[in-house]
């Protein structure tokens, strides 16, 4: 009898050692999360409260198929987080391999390479505002200085320039992200393996290509995965650079989330932009959990 | 009314009668040990009055909690969120006249707090603006209209002059007309260095300088019954200005993107013919040590469109009184103390345009007296502006949303991605949609 007890006890304990975590998730994640998904199947207005207790069902998400303003938002910020990732891999990797080889001063560079992050995303759409501005911008003067051009270019007007100025102040901004955890991972690499390469007669770009890319994978993929989220919810920059303009050619997911739900007071409508976008982030988590659980097996670590 | 607001009202109209008093000397009131929440509008031109609040928490005892001091467009989200959270428990809050209907009654009628003589004080055509279906929710602290500077030495060149003349037939003046202007941008304009004009080109900025320009093209927003009008001829004239000068390049090839801190710093770099703007750049542009234009800046009414009205999109930003303060006396005390006499003063040293009628006349003898003869044109031109050209948005909760949707078809048409027709056709759809929503129609 009371063998059985203690066993009972001894089954529950990891359910009550557990028991704070759940509710925490509960009322921090949980709740809110399932609030917000009922909001997105009613009219809700921010100015007009009551309209939260109208069931309209799936209206909203009804509403959003047929909506080609978001569609053409959803497919740019994919675009987005495409190219933005893509650049700042490649940028942040050569940052943390140049770093990697000094021998002086490597500590005050690391430290210098992280000023970009401490600046406030605003900060650092105003700085990059002004830089790419046609008439007083630091880059068409320039241009114009050099004898480059003798027009001002439209930085964040053209087409194709507009969404390209959004993606160098975001590289700008985070690429250090990705360089400071990729040069975590150089630091963290054992120096036999690459030895052992250079006395069987392999070339730099070998061992870089067999042993130092795929042990920095994972490194890779953890970064991939941080910035796709933070990339998706892109903001503060795009609205204070272009407010999603002009004629919508660099509105965002986020940026028109937040004139739908704010400005116009469509919180209902908003909040089922909302819950589709999250399966955007969902699909770039999992993409990269899997591509991350595949360069540990072929490391050969644990799984 | 009670006998401390009746004496409030006593001392406000003695302050008329004596410009220059000190707060002190007005009873505003009692309120010992009692702490007043406010959120206010934060930015430069704002914040010099706040400093004046002091003076206030002397005279009455109370202290004034700032909960919250930040743009307009941020200030406007936080309000949603506490009329959806039921958490609106402070008492004065900045406001605006094209934000205010949106609100619906969550402010209070301030003809019930403060007596109608103090309110006499004020200009009556912007307090009617300040009314919200016959509800005066608003105290209207500072108002903006806009009027066309101009770079005086331009129209000094008599060959310039000469020149053209023979290309447009009619003598080189301060344009009177938004034709004239079109045609003497086109005509200044030496792009990258130079450019004829500029406007405000995204959110709400660029679908007010559109339903000006609209009105004074003879159209219309909504028919009476409320079905989007502004897809119209004269809606179609009143884009194609904006259209017809981004072709030409007589404007940065940015403007879709700029707001009026864009189109301020432009005209003050001097690389910028004519410039629309409100009153409280003129002192800026006006300063040696800011501007490229100071001592070179002509200022003329806003120009006439076809249908001979003058553009004049104007609005107020103001003070309101939530319905759920604690201590609406207070809060009516406060109102009227950061609106008074003395404090529109502060404001109209830096050219904001005051809302009380004899502001006006005590600005301009100041000026005089200075010898600031520029502040002297500025405040005169923009008084006539104000008594007979400016008109506000419709005065419906739903008019940032339409906006919404319209400035982004505006952007449409002016970078060349949808004619000037089918972007006011787009634009005009989804505003039905928002219009039938509402239950207008």
């Amino acid at each position: 009898m009371l063998r059985a007890l203690r066993a009972r006890q001894t089954a529950l304990a990891p359910l009550v050692l557990l028991l704070p975590a759940f509710t925490v998730m509960l009322f921090v994640v949980a709740l809110p999360l399932a609030f917000s998904f009922y909001t997105s199947l009613t009219p809700y207005r921010l100015i007009r409260p009551e309209t939260i207790e109208i069931f309209i069902g799936a209206r909203n998400y009804v509403r959003l198929w047929d909506n080609p303003v978001f569609w053409a938002a959803f497919w740019r910020t994919i675009l987005f987080l495409a190219i933005a990732l893509n650049v700042e891999l490649l940028l942040g990797l050569g940052i943390a391999l140049l770093i990697n080889r000094l021998t002086w001063g490597q500590r005050t560079l690391r430290t210098i390479m992280m000023f970009p992050m401490m600046f406030s995303p605003i900060l650092v759409g105003f700085q990059f505002k002004f830089i790419f501005n046609d008439n007083i911008g630091i880059v068409n003067n320039a241009l114009q200085a050099l004898g480059l051009t003798d027009r001002a270019i439209p930085w964040l007007v053209d087409a194709q320039l507009a969404m390209f100025s959004i993606i160098v102040a975001e590289v700008w901004m985070s690429t250090s992200i990705f360089a400071i955890l990729l040069l975590a991972g150089l630091l963290a690499m054992p120096r036999d393996p690459i030895e052992a390469a250079r006395v069987d007669g392999c070339n730099s770009w070998q061992v870089f290509r067999h042993i130092t890319l795929p042990f920095l994978m994972p490194f890779i993929f953890i970064a991939m995965t941080i910035r796709s989220l933070d990339v998706a919810r892109a903001y503060d920059i795009v609205h204070v650079m272009t407010g999603g303009g002009p004629a919508g050619r660099t509105e965002l997911l986020w940026t028109l989330l937040a004139r739908v739900g704010y400005d116009n007071a469509r919180m209902g409508e908003a909040n089922a932009m909302a819950y589709v976008s999250t399966l955007l982030s969902i699909a770039f988590t999992v993409f990269f959990f899997r591509k991350l659980m595949a360069a540990r097996r072929y490391m050969g670590g644990a799984e | 009314m009670n006998m401390t607001l009746k004496a409030l009202a006593l001392g406000v109209s003695a302050t008329a009668m004596i410009a220059g008093s000190a707060a002190a000397e007005i009873d505003y009131g009692s309120f010992p040990d009692y702490t007043l929440r406010v959120k206010l509008i934060g930015g430069a031109q704002y914040e010099p009055l706040y400093a004046e609040i002091g003076q206030w928490e002397e005279a009455t005892g109370a202290t004034v909690q700032i909960l919250s001091r930040q743009n307009h467009f941020d200030l406007d989200r936080e309000i949603k969120q506490d009329i959806a959270a039921g958490t609106l428990n402070w008492c004065v809050g900045s406001n605006h006249t094209s934000f205010a209907p949106q609100y619906g009654n969550i402010y209070a009628d301030l003809t019930e707090l403060i007596d109608a003589e103090v309110l006499a004080e004020f200009v009556p055509l912007v307090l009617e603006h300040s009314t919200v279906g016959e509800r005066l929710v608003q105290l209207p602290r500072h108002s903006d209209v806009s009027n066309l500077f101009f770079l005086q030495s331009l129209y000094e060149d008599e060959e310039r002059a000469a020149s053209f003349e023979d290309e447009h037939g009619y003598p080189l003046a301060p344009p009177e007309t938004w034709d004239q202007v079109r045609d003497q941008a086109m005509f200044f304009a030496d792009p990258p260095d130079f450019f004829g004009t500029q406007f405000v080109g995204r959110d709400e900025a660029v679908s007010g300088r559109f339903y000006e320009m609209l009105v004074a093209e003879g159209g219309e927003l909504f028919t009476d019954d409320w079905e989007p009008a502004f897809n119209s001829e004269a809606g179609v004239r009143a884009l194609s200005w904006f259209v017809d000068l981004y072709d030409a390049g007589a404007v940065p090839a940015g403007v879709p993107n700029y707001l009026w801190d864009d189109t301020g710093l432009g005209f003050a770099s001097g690389s910028v013919a004519l410039n629309l703007d409100w009153a409280g750049w003129a002192a800026f542009f006006n300063d040696p040590d800011e501007s490229a234009a100071a001592g070179n800046i002509g200022l003329v009414r806003a120009p006439m469109g076809s249908a001979g009205i003058r553009t004049g999109w104007s609005g107020s930003h103001s003070f309101s009184i939530t319905e759920t303060c604690d201590n609406k006396e207070a809060a009516a005390s406060f109102v009227t103390f950061l609106t008074d006499h003395d404090r529109q003063m502060v404001e109209a040293r830096r050219g904001l345009l005051p809302t009380r009628t004899r502001v006006w006349e005590t600005a301009m003898d100041e000026f005089r007296e200075g010898g600031d003869e520029f502040m002297v044109t500025v405040f005169e031109t923009y008084q006539a502006s104000m008594a007979e050209d400016a008109f506000t948005p419709p005065l419906i909760p739903e008019w940032i949303e339409v906006s919404n949707v319209l400035w982004p078809q505006l952007q449409a048409a002016m970078v060349g991605d949808r004619t000037p027709q089918e972007a006011l056709d787009a634009a005009a759809a989804e505003a039905l949609i928002i219009m039938e929503d509402a239950g207008y129609r």
